[in-house]
C-alpha cells in the first residue's frame, strides 16, 4: 500500500494513453472510435445544415431570387441525405451508444473492436463517395430516390450517391450486429436483462432494425443503379417494371429507420430524466418493452408514406390502422416519463431541460404523426409542409434534442471536464425557442396547402416563411453555442470527477475520462436499473474510492 | 471430451436426403402442375433448407438464442414479403379504375 | 465457466476483452447468425420483387424458365449440397481433434465450390450465345419481351450476388486452411472453422431456392 501511494503513476486514461494521430486512427478503443464517429457527424451535421440554411434564406421571398429550381431541387436532396444517412441514423448509437454500451454493461469492450473500427471507416469512405456526388453537381431526385425519376429520368450523380448511400448501409450493419452481440453476451456479472438501464434496452430495439432493415435498402438502391448503368426496366413502366415496387422496398427500410433515429433518442431521454428527478424510472418494464414493440410495429406500417402512390385502398386501410399501433407504445413511454417527473426532486440542469424539450416536441410531432396516419387527412396533406413540420418535429425536436441533451449528461464521462452550465442552459432555450418558431407556421403552411420542395410559392404564404426563416436562424445560434463551449470546456473546463451528476448506472463507477479498458475489475451488479436507494452509501463512496487511487 | 451430436453417420443421411429431395424436385417439375409447380419447388426447397441449417450448420444443437435469430429471419422476410403483396393482390377489388 | 479441459490453443486464442474462451464463443457465434440475418433480408428483397413480377406475368417467366440448362443447374446444385457435407464433415473432424483431416476436407470443399463456379460461367456463357443477356445483348422474339427480360434481369442479379458470395466463401475457406496449416484449431478451438461452415452452407441454401425459382418452374414446358 505505502509503494502505491509513493510511486504514484499519472492516471493513464483512454485520452492520453497513448498519442498521435495514428493511435487515434488505428484504435479499437469504443470510446476513442465513438468520438472519431463524433467528429465525422459533427461536420456532416454543419454541412446539411449549411444547405438547410440556404432553403430557409430561398424562401424568403416567393419567387426565386437566390437560387434556381435547379439548384433549390440539389439543396434539398443532398440536406435530406446527408442529415438523414450520415447524421441521424449514426447519431446517438454511434457517438453515445459506442462509447456507453460496454460500459453500462461493465465490458472492457464491444465485442467485435475490429469490425467497430471497420464499420468508421467505412462510414467515411461512404461520406466521401457522398460528397463526391455533391461536389460533381450534386443530385436532385429528393432523398427518396422515387423512381422511375431517379432510374430514368434525373441527369444528375444518381449513381455516386446511391452507391455513398449503400456504403454507408455496411457501416450501420456493422455497429448493429456488434451492439447485439455485445448486449446479448458481453454483460457483467449479475446485469440481467431485467436490470439494464433503459439506454440498453433501446439501443437493442435500435441494432435490430439496423440489422433486419439496412440490407433491404442497400439491395433497393443496387437496383436502383443497376437499371440506371444497364437501361434495363426494375422499376420503369415503360420496361415492364413498377415504379410502386421500389417505394414499397424502399419505405420497409425507411420507415423503420425513424425508429433508427428516434429510439436511441428515447434511450437518452430514459437516462436524464430519472437522474434529475431522483427517482426510479416510473414503469420500467413496459419503457423497455415498449422499445421492443416499436421496433416490431414498425416493420408493419411503411405503406402509410404511400397512401397516394396508386396502392390498394384495402391495404392502405391495412397500413392505416397498423400505423395507428405505434402510438400505443409511443404514449407508454411518454406517460411513464411524465410519471417519473411527478413528484420527483427536479432540478434543472442543461440535460433535463433537453429532456423535458424533447418529451414535448415528440409528443407534438408524435401525435401529428397519427393524423397523417388517418387516410383522408393524408391524402389532404401528403407532400405538404405539414408532413415537413411533421417529420421534422420527431427527427429535430426529438432526435436532436436528445443528442444534445445526452452530450451534455455524459460529457464529463467523455472528456472529464464540466461544460459551463449557464451557457448550456441559454443554448437550450434558444435550441428549443428557434426550433418552435422554425417549424410550428410550417404546420400551418402545410395545412393551408403549401407543397414541399418548391423554391417559388403564392405570395400569401411569405410571412409564415419569413417567420421560420427567423427561427431557423435562432436554431442555427442555437447550434453553434453548444460547439463552441463544448470544444473550449474540453481544455478549460473544470475538472469533472467521476460521477458529478451523483447518478447510477456502471458508467458512472469508473473515473472520468475511463481507463483504456473502463473498469479496474469487472463490476458485480446487484442492484435495478435507477436504484437510487440501493445506491444510497455508493454515491457517496463512489467518489471517495476513486480519489484514493 | 464429449462427441459432438452431429456423427457422420447423420451427416451422411441428411446429405442422402437431400440429394433425394433434389432429385424429387427435378422429377415433379417436369409435370404440368399450372401455378403450383413454383409452389412445390419453393415448398422442398424449403424443407431442404431446414436439413442443412438444422444440421450441417448445427442449428438444432446451438442454444436457444440462435434458433431465435434464425426464426427473426424468417419472419421478418415473411412480413416484407406478405405487407407486400397484400397491396399487389387487392388492387382491382374496387370497380373503379386504379382502385 | 472455464472448463477443466480447456487449454492450449482456446487460451491462446482468447481476446483481451473476453472473460473467457466459452463467452468468446458465443459471441463470435451470434454475431454470424446475425450477420447471416442480413443476408436473408437482402436476397430476400430481391425474392420479393420477383415474387411481386412472377404473379404479375406468370407466363412469360415460366417461358424464361424454360431456356434454362436444367441438367448444369442440377448438377450445380447436387455439387453445392455435395460441398455443404463436406465441409460439415470437416468441422466433425476437427472437433475431435483430427486437424488434418479438416484441412483435407477444407480443399476438397474448396474445390467443388470452384467447380460450381465454373459450370455457373459456362451457363452464363450459353445465355451471351442465345442473346439473353438484358442491358448488353437480350433478343426475345415472343409475346411478353419485357416480361420475359424481367425475368432475367432477376436471375443475373440473384446469381451473380450468389457467386460473388461463393468467392467470398472460397477465400474464407483459404484463410481457414492456411490458419489451420498454422495448427490454430484443435479439439478446443475452432470456433472460425465452424463459423465459416455455418457461411458455406447458407450460401448453399440461398442457390437451392434460387434453383427452386429459375429452373424448376420452366421444366414443364418442354
Amino acid at each position: 500500500m505505502l509503494i502505491d501511494t509513493v510511486a504514484k503513476p499519472t492516471v493513464k486514461n483512454y485520452l492520453n494513453v497513448k498519442q498521435g494521430i495514428l493511435s487515434w486512427l488505428l484504435t479499437t478503443d469504443h470510446k476513442r472510435i465513438g468520438l472519431l464517429y463524433t467528429f465525422s457527424i459533427t461536420v456532416l451535421f454543419f454541412l446539411g445544415g449549411f444547405f438547410a440554411l440556404m432553403m430557409r434564406l430561398e424562401l424568403l421571398s416567393p419567387r426565386n431570387w437566390l437560387v434556381s429550381n435547379e439548384t433549390y431541387n440539389k439543396l434539398f436532396t443532398m440536406h435530406g441525405i446527408i442529415m438523414v444517412w450520415f447524421f441521424l441514423i449514426p447519431s446517438i448509437p454511434n457517438t453515445l451508444g459506442n462509447f456507453l454500451v460496454p460500459m453500462m454493461i461493465g465490458a472492457k469492450d464491444l465485442a467485435f473492436p475490429k469490425i467497430n473500427l471497420a464499420s468508421w471507416y467505412v462510414f467515411m469512405i461512404a461520406a466521401c463517395v457522398t460528397i463526391y456526388a455533391l461536389f460533381r453537381g450534386g443530385v436532385d431526385t429528393g432523398w427518396t430516390f422515387y423512381t422511375p425519376f431517379s432510374s430514368q429520368f434525373s441527369t444528375t450523380y444518381v449513381i455516386a450517391a446511391a452507391i455513398g448511400i449503400f456504403i454507408s448501409g455496411f457501416s450501420s450493419i456493422m455497429t448493429g450486429l456488434n451492439f447485439i452481440a455485445t448486449i446479448h453476451r458481453m454483460r457483467a456479472p449479475g446485469l440481467t436483462w431485467m436490470r439494464m438501464p433503459i439506454f440498453l434496452w433501446s439501443t437493442y430495439a435500435t441494432s435490430v432494425i439496423l440489422v433486419l432493415a439496412t440490407p433491404v435498402l442497400a439491395i433497393t438502391l443496387l437496383m436502383v443503379a443497376v437499371e440506371r448503368i444497364f437501361q434495363v426496366g426494375i422499376f420503369d413502366p415503360a420496361l415492364g417494371g413498377d415504379p410502386v415496387l421500389f417505394q414499397h422496398m424502399f419505405w420497409f427500410y425507411s420507415h423503420p429507420a425513424v425508429y433508427i433515429m428516434i429510439l436511441p433518442a428515447f434511450a437518452v431521454v430514459s437516462e436524464i430524466i430519472p437522474n434529475f428527478a431522483r427517482k426510479p424510472l416510473f414503469g420500467y418494464k413496459a419503457v423497455a418493452f415498449s422499445s421492443v414493440a416499436i421496433a416490431v410495429i414498425g416493420f408493419l406500417v411503411w405503406g402509410h408514406h404511400m397512401f397516394v402512390a396508386g396502392t390498394s385502398v384495402y391495404s392502405a386501410m391495412a397500413f392505416s390502422i397498423l400505423s395507428y399501433f405505434v402510438a400505443v407504445p409511443s404514449a407508454i413511454k411518454v406517460f411513464n416519463w411524465t410519471a417519473t417527473i411527478y413528484k420527483g426532486s427536479v432540478s434543472w440542469e442543461t440535460p433535463m431541460l433537453y429532456a423535458i424539450g424533447f418529451i414535448g416536441l415528440f409528443t407534438i410531432g408524435g401525435m401529428t404523426g397519427l393524423f397523417l396516419a388517418a387516410l383522408g387527412f393524408d391524402v389532404h396533406v401528403t407532400d405538404t409542409y405539414f408532413v415537413i413540420a411533421h417529420f421534422h418535429y420527431i427527427m429535430v425536436g426529438g432526435s436532436v434534442m436528445a443528442f444534445l441533451g445526452g452530450f451534455h449528461y455524459w460529457w464529463p464521462k467523455i472528456s472529464g471536464k464540466m461544460y459551463p452550465e449557464g451557457l448550456g442552459k441559454i443554448a437550450a432555450l434558444t435550441v428549443f425557442l428557434g426550433f418552435n418558431l422554425t417549424f410550428f407556421p410550417q404546420f400551418v403552411l402545410g395545412y393551408l396547402g403549401m407543397p414541399r420542395r418548391y423554391a417559388a410559392y403564392p405570395e400569401e404564404f411569405q410571412m409564415l416563411h419569413i417567420i421560420s426563416t427567423a427561427g431557423a436562424t435562432i436554431l442555427g445560434v442555437g447550434y453553434i453555442l453548444p460547439l463552441c463551449y463544448l470544444i473550449w470546456s474540453w481544455k478549460y473546463g473544470k475538472p469533472a470527477g467521476p460521477n458529478p451528476w451523483r447518478a447510477v448506472g456502471l458508467e458512472w463507477t469508473t473515473s472520468s475520462p475511463p481507463p483504456p479498458h473502463n473498469f479496474k475489475e469487472t463490476p458485480v451488479v446487484y442492484w435495478r436499473a435507477y436504484d437510487f436507494e440501493a445506491w444510497k452509501d455508493r454515491l457517496g463512496l463512489v467518489e471517495r474510492e476513486v480519489e484514493d487511487d | 471430451m464429449t462427441i459432438p451430436p452431429h456423427t457422420p453417420k447423420t451427416l451422411t443421411l441428411v446429405f442422402a436426403s437431400l440429394w433425394i429431395l433434389l432429385l424429387g424436385s427435378a422429377l415433379i417439375g417436369f409435370l404440368n402442375l399450372g401455378h403450383y409447380n413454383i409452389v412445390v419447388s419453393v415448398a422442398i426447397a424449403a424443407v431442404q433448407a431446414f436439413f442443412i441449417t438444422g444440421f450441417f450448420m448445427k442449428a438444432l444443437y446451438e442454444r436457444k438464442i440462435i434458433l431465435v435469430v434464425v426464426a427473426g429471419g424468417i419472419i421478418w422476410f415473411l412480413i416484407m414479403e406478405t405487407l407486400t403483396l397484400a397491396d399487389y393482390m387487392s388492387r382491382g377489388w374496387l370497380p373503379f379504375p386504379g382502385k | 465457466m472455464t472448463e477443466p479441459t480447456l487449454s492450449g490453443t482456446a487460451l491462446l486464442e482468447l481476446r483481451e476483452h473476453f472473460e473467457n474462451p466459452e463467452q468468446q464463443r458465443e459471441t463470435a457465434s451470434i454475431g454470424m447468425w446475425v450477420f447471416l440475418i442480413t443476408e436473408v433480408m437482402m436476397f430476400g428483397a430481391l425474392f420479393t420483387g420477383f415474387t411481386v413480377y412472377r404473379l404479375s406475368n406468370p407466363a412469360a417467366f415460366d417461358e424464361g424458365s424454360k431456356e434454362m440448362t436444367i441438367v448444369l443447374g442440377a448438377v450445380n446444385t447436387a455439387l453445392l449440397i455435395l460441398s455443404s457435407f463436406t465441409m460439415s464433415l470437416g468441422t466433425y473432424f476437427c472437433s475431435i481433434g483430427k486437424t488434418r483431416l479438416l484441412s483435407y476436407f477444407l480443399i476438397l470443399t474448396m474445390v467443388i465450390g470452384a467447380v460450381f463456379i465454373g459450370i455457373k460461367f459456362t451457363e452464363y456463357y450459353l445465355h451471351w450465345q442465345d442473346h439473353k443477356v438484358p442491358g448488353f445483348w437480350f433478343e426475345y422474339h415472343g409475346a411478353d419481351a419485357r416480361a420475359v427480360q424481367m425475368f432475367y434481369v432477376f436471375y443475373f442479379i440473384l446469381t451473380g450476388l450468389h457467386v460473388v458470395h461463393m468467392t467470398i466463401g472460397i477465400g474464407i475457406l483459404l484463410v481457414m486452411l492456411w490458419r489451420n496449416l498454422l495448427g490454430s484449431f484443435s479439439a478446443t478451438y475452432h470456433t472460425p472453422v465452424d463459423l465459416a461452415g455455418v457461411y458455406w452452407s447458407f450460401v448453399d441454401i440461398i442457390w437451392i431456392f434460387l434453383f427452386a425459382i429459375f429452373y424448376i418452374p420452366g421444366l414443364h414446358l418442354r
